[in-house]
């Protein structure tokens, strides 16, 4: 099977704090995934990690007040081998990575729902990095490696 | 169009299909929890799940099925899904969900899910 080769892109999207946003920016990834090259399969499951991401922000960074007054800022890029997900925001810190894999059958014992979103994002992603700056920025990147075939890929045995 | 509708059609044996079309995620999941929540209060518990027409599900979408199964198992029922899209399945394996609950192909099938005739 030949290796695969992103196109060089950087595309961003700003968009309001709000849910009813979130169709809009899974269409924004679907398509800029697709101008990169990204295969199908990946594709779809960037636009899960994505979306897990800012919807985590739009409950966790703002007051429910707050909802429709802030941007979450999500810029993609990709090189040959990689797709880089960064995503802003001006809201309260949180920090998804210090957040502990679920043990899921006890979730569905216990009906909670907390970490998924989280979870689905380690599983997709290769890296998950987070940094904060009081009262200026949170910063989530996410890093999705397309190495050739035979080469170890840390996110690669997620689906089994 | 809504993001999310939910039809819902009365299978007797105190049985419900509810099947949800469009986008299950951080902006609907509230109106299937709705959908469930209702169907508790009509002391209805054994619910099946046909999600063919269901194009995408995030964790929020999840969420509501993992909030009450065990709610339905109690009463002596239970949330059976069927035939969901590839997409859909690929999010409940990702979750590890697919060892979890109950999955059909067909309605016929998730019938033989339920404990007793309903009764």
């Amino acid at each position: 099977m030949p290796s695969i080769m992103l196109n060089k892109i950087e595309r961003k999207l700003v968009v309001v704090n709000e849910t009813k946003n979130l169709k809009l920016l899974r269409n924004f990834v679907t398509e800029v995934s697709g101008e990169m090259n990204v295969p199908l399969p990946e594709r779809n499951k960037i636009i899960l990690a994505v979306d897990e991401a800012v919807s985590n922000i739009i409950e966790h960074a703002y007051d429910s007040s707050h909802e429709g007054k802030s941007e979450v800022e999500v810029i993609l890029l990709s090189e040959p081998d990689k797709v880089v997900i960064t995503i802003k925001d001006s809201g309260r810190e949180f920090d998804p990575t210090e957040i502990e894999d679920p043990d899921i059958r006890m979730h569905v014992n216990e009906g909670r729902k907390n970490g998924l979103g989280i979870f689905l994002m380690r599983q997709i992603m290769d890296e998950v990095k987070y940094t904060f700056r009081a009262g200026v920025e949170n910063q989530l990147v996410m890093v999705k490696y397309f190495k050739d075939e035979g080469e170890d890929s840390p996110g690669k045995d997620f689906a089994e | 169009m809504p993001q999310l509708t939910i039809n819902k059609k009365d299978l007797g044996n105190n049985t419900v299909l509810l099947e949800p079309v469009g986008c299950l995620d951080a902006h609907t999941f509230e109106k299937m929890e709705q959908a469930i929540r209702g169907l508790f209060k009509e002391k209805v518990f054994r619910i099946i799940v046909s999600l063919p027409l269901l194009d995408y599900i995030s964790s929020a979408g999840a969420g509501v099925f993992i909030g009450n199964i065990t709610p339905a198992q109690e009463k002596g029922g239970n949330i059976v899904l069927v035939n969901p899209s590839a997409n859909v399945k690929e999010v409940f394996d990702l979750l590890g969900l697919s060892q979890i609950f109950p999955m059909a192909d067909d309605v016929e099938e998730a019938l033989t899910h339920f404990q007793d005739d309903g009764t």
